[in-house]
């Protein structure tokens, strides 16, 4: 089946498998926070039961854990042991009703921001963090790329001043950077906002101050964020680029005597295929948030929200996050795989030879 | 801003933006078009750290927003009364005290205290919320009507106005306890009944359904503010201009600020800076070496060290059910190989005055007096860490050094190996982990195999619970309470509400005096029960005196230094007029808490 059409064979492999380890993604994203023995209803009780007597606080505990889900639900009554506790809902028990409720587009409520609905916090935080991320990393690879294979390619004082400023960046650490940032431009100088997405005395609408003032705020994260990307971007694409100026290809394409801007097109092509697997990985896991930058700088988005639910076991929250994630890494691979189809000769040659076959 | 900064401004952008040639965005602040002027906005914050949640008055603490959960905010729903921790008074808020005794406590409720939608707050607003837990065991004040036997209400007249009068009747069997009834009384906020009863018939009686409504500015409220926006950057309260307690406490003043924004800060530094800038105008987070940030107009109460006014005790709590800290021997070598002015030197960066033996914050406040010096000396334990191997070997404890000299572990007198102790402290509360970091220290020092037991917070408060520890690092009182210090030495001490090791119990972590032992001291106890029902001042001083001997004698836990309340810090870059230690018109708490709120009706625009 599907024999004279290689390409969408090869299409319909990839969605297969990926929807298998979206399957066991999403069953390990539930299961791996339960494993704990630390109960995310207790830790709501170590909070708020201080004056309360030990009977408020178990019909308190019974409540929540009710409303979490968390324990049998016969004709909206709790299903009891002997002794009168209540029976736990098992894991998969659990995860039925979580894939049920999945289904349906509901993420559930958030243990920790109680009552807010999962999807409302995801609602608010998403595009920020999309605001943030996906120009940074896009313009950081695509920067950092042409800069590096121009190093490659170049060499000489280009490559020497070049290489080590890359090196730098790369390896400082984010909140280094970002803190560096702060104190020169926010502090010492006092041009840039320290911190916030907007001007304190703001709320967000669709008016031109707001607009101007979140790109003002903009600027510190922004960079913070890039020169790191670029700087590591540049560097990977140097050495694939040295790598790839010493392979027989490329000698005997100089043999032939093509002119050189066909010989960089080839060797950019070439070099660019593990370049772009990061960028789909960095575009599938940017939806988690730059969790260093948000704090540094008290940036909205994910990354706060998704600690502070791993910190506190909040099940809903974690498990909602993870399946963004998930999925848009799923998304961003499978779309490289597709496009990688397209671009390695390899890998097309490959599809040629099954056509054979 | 000046134009030199935004020169310097444009110059780094345009540098920043010049390294990848593409446009940065838009330099230039939004104060112009903003919605709240900073001339008439004050900006507080550090007391909400999430995102919003909801804005009912009626959900669990834990779930609502600042101002509305987390603790004694009046801005927004009022308490009968607001606690004046400087001296002690109670001031007038939707009521007023007129007598307090071992059996009652009677109220005047305000004739002129009115809700936002113009109806009087009566005796059933406050009968509602105080006796909601006769009808929902679960709700957030169930407790309060635990206290009392019933709320009495009378018609009487006030110089010719009609006055409902409340008399809370002291419940005597069991709880019998009318300083938690005042405690009930300045931090129970009254919500408007006719609106909330209302919502428990629409939704058939279900307490849960009726937290889940969602509440916005528009919410019937009594306070001088309402809520005005919230995201998750911030919460937006603004003034009610016709709030009534302008006319009936403050003399027909509006509090000066029209908008107060509490911004919601990820990290503890962006208070500091903020701060700093006058970005920020009041806060209450810990913020090191506060006096280099001086010269940028960050100020305390006092201005010199201890700077903060101390309010509270970080304790270490013993596990008394387990050796070696079942025995009060090496409870009191742990508190005399404590270096306690390190403790307040390092890691509270010097904001506590030096600490003396005994649960009692010695010179402190109203409970300074119940402080005996000669008790102190003769039954206490200070740090001496000579004195501490002395009673080490005096009571057969021998410590295992190894072949280089460093601590290997202890002994006790029938020659067992001791188990190393860890101590038990939530992860990244940085002065926190100081604290236990040199306490360790001065433990192996004197030859106990203490070390760190740092653990994720999530971890800590079901652990602190159900006593799952060796020793813990904790704070039994978070604001001063009219029970205060008395609440402190419950919390520490009493043995009424025992739960064995691995249930939950709100006090004693360590299970001190276990009721069913050998050991029990019933004399603790009783002394518990006694002293909120004494009124004597010099019979309360006696019982004060006693228990506070039976608890340096004991040690079930040690007093590490005497904290603020709060860390109270204010800029006067653009708004003057905050009470110091200087002028103490309110207690050193934020311009929300209690009776502090009335510094909004002091403040005034810097010049």
């Amino acid at each position: 089946m599907l024999k004279q059409y290689p390409t969408l064979r090869y299409i319909l492999q990839r969605g297969g498998w990926y929807f298998i380890t979206f399957v066991v993604a999403v069953a390990i994203n539930f299961y791996l926070p339960r494993l704990g023995s630390n109960n995310p209803v207790k830790i709501i009780m170590g909070n708020t039961s201080q004056g309360l007597s030990s009977e408020a606080v178990k019909e308190k505990e019974e409540k929540y854990l009710k409303e979490f889900g968390l324990v049998k639900v016969k004709n909206g009554n709790i299903v009891r042991n002997e002794d009168g506790s209540p029976v736990k809902a098992s894991i998969l028990e659990q995860f039925i009703s979580y894939v049920g409720m999945c289904f349906k587009g509901d993420l559930g409520t958030s243990f920790q921001k109680y009552p807010k609905k999962v999807l409302d916090v995801i609602k608010e935080a998403v595009p920020w963090t999309i605001a943030l991320q996906l120009p940074t990393i896009l313009f950081g690879w695509i920067v950092g790329n042409v800069l590096g294979a121009l190093a490659a390619y170049k060499r000489g004082i280009f490559d020497k001043v070049f290489f080590p400023i890359s090196l730098l960046l790369s390896s400082l650490p984010f909140f280094v950077f970002g803190m560096l940032l702060v104190y020169q431009f926010a502090v010492v100088w006092d041009c840039f906002p320290a911190m916030g997405g907007y001007a304190g005395d703001l709320i967000p609408t669709f008016s031109w101050a707001f607009f101007s003032s979140a790109a003002y705020h903009y600027v510190l994260p922004f960079f913070s964020i890039f020169l790191i990307a670029a700087g590591g971007q540049a560097i990977g694409m140097r050495s694939m680029g040295i790598y790839e100026l010493g392979t027989d290809y490329i000698k005997y394409a100089k043999w032939l005597g093509l002119k050189e801007t066909r010989i960089i097109a080839y060797l950019f092509r070439n070099a660019m295929l593990p370049q772009l697997t990061g960028l789909a990985l960095s575009l599938g896991t940017m939806i988690g948030g730059a969790l260093i930058t948000e704090m540094i700088f008290s940036y909205p988005g994910l990354g706060m929200a998704m600690l502070t639910a791993i910190q506190n076991n909040d099940y809903p929250m974690i498990q909602g996050c993870t399946l963004l994630i998930t999925v848009c890494v799923l998304i961003a691979n499978f779309t490289v795989d597709i496009l990688i189809g397209f671009l390695d000769p390899r890998v097309k040659a490959g599809l040629q030879i099954g056509k054979g076959k | 801003m000046n134009r030199n900064f935004k020169f310097k401004g444009l110059i780094a952008g345009a540098l920043l933006c010049g390294l990848i040639g593409c446009g940065g965005g838009e330099k230039k602040e939004s104060d112009a078009g903003s919605p709240f002027p900073r001339s008439k906005t004050l900006y507080l914050a550090g007391s909400q750290w999430g995102d919003p949640t909801t804005f009912n008055p009626m959900a669990d603490v834990w779930a609502s927003t600042w101002p509305v959960g987390k603790g004694a905010f009046n801005l927004v729903y009022e308490p009968l009364l607001s606690f004046n921790a400087l001296d002690g008074k109670f001031e007038p808020c939707l009521g007023s005290l007129v007598s307090k005794s071992g059996d009652e406590i009677v109220i005047d409720i305000n004739p002129e205290a009115t809700w936002s939608d113009g109806q009087r707050v009566s005796a059933a607003d406050v009968k509602f919320i105080f006796e909601i837990g006769r009808r929902f065991k679960d709700a957030p004040t169930a407790i309060n009507a635990e206290y009392f036997t019933e709320i009495k209400v009378e018609k009487v007249q006030n110089n010719g106005v009609e006055t409902e009068r409340l008399t809370f009747v002291v419940e005597k069997k069991v709880r019998n306890n009318p300083l938690i009834i005042l405690d009930h009384i300045t931090q129970t906020r009254i919500v408007p009944s006719h609106i909330w009863e209302k919502a428990l018939a629409d939704n058939g009686n279900d307490l849960s359904a009726v937290q889940k409504i969602p509440v916005d500015g528009s919410a019937v409220v009594s306070g001088p503010y309402k809520t005005e926006a919230a995201t998750n950057e911030k919460v937006v309260l603004k003034r009610r201009d016709d709030y009534w307690g302008n006319k009936a406490l403050f003399g027909g003043k509006k509090p000066v600020p029209e908008f107060i924004i509490h911004p919601i800060f990820k990290s503890n530094d962006a208070f500091s800076i903020a701060l700093q800038k006058g970005e920020l105008d009041g806060s209450q987070t810990f913020i090191p070496r506060i006096w280099m940030k001086q010269k940028d107009g960050v100020k305390t109460w006092f201005d010199q060290a201890p700077y903060f006014l101390a309010g509270a005790v970080p304790i270490f709590v013993m596990n008394t059910t387990k050796a070696p800290t079942n025995d009060k021997n090496f409870r009191r070598a742990m508190a005399a190989a404590i270096n306690y002015n390190d403790v307040k030197e390092l890691a509270v960066s010097g904001y506590s005055p030096d600490i003396q033996p005994g649960l009692i914050m010695a010179g402190i406040g109203i409970e300074g007096k119940y402080f005996n010096a000669d008790d102190a000396k003769q039954f206490g334990v200070s740090y001496d860490p000579e004195r501490a191997k002395k009673i080490l070997a005096d009571a057969g404890y021998k410590s295992v050094y190894k072949a280089d000299g460093t601590l290997d572990y202890m002994t006790d007198k029938k020659g067992t190996k001791l188990p190393t102790l860890f101590i038990k402290s939530p992860a990244g509360w940085s002065d926190w982990e100081a604290i236990v970091t040199i306490a360790v220290k001065g433990l192996r020092a004197a030859g106990i195999d203490a070390r760190e037991g740092f653990v994720d917070a999530s971890l800590y408060w079901p652990a602190r619970g159900s006593g799952d520890f060796d020793i813990l690092l904790t704070k039994p009182d978070n604001a001063v309470l009219p029970s205060t210090p008395w609440s402190r030495f419950f919390n520490v001490m009493t043995s009424s509400t025992w739960r064995p090791i691995g249930q939950n119990m709100n006090e004693n972590y360590g299970r001190y005096n276990n009721p069913k032992s050998k050991e029990f001291n019933p004399m603790v106890e009783k002394l518990l029960k006694e002293i909120p029902t004494l009124s004597d001042p010099a019979k309360l001083s006696e019982a004060y005196r006693a228990l506070n001997k039976i608890f340096m004698i004991e040690q079930p836990a040690i007093p590490l230094a005497y904290l603020p309340e709060q860390f109270y810090e204010f800029s006067e870059t653009r708004w003057t007029g905050w009470p110091t230690a200087a002028d103490p018109y309110a207690p050193p708490l934020l311009p929300w808490v209690g009776a502090s709120t009335k510094i909004l009706w002091q403040l005034q625009l810097a010049k």
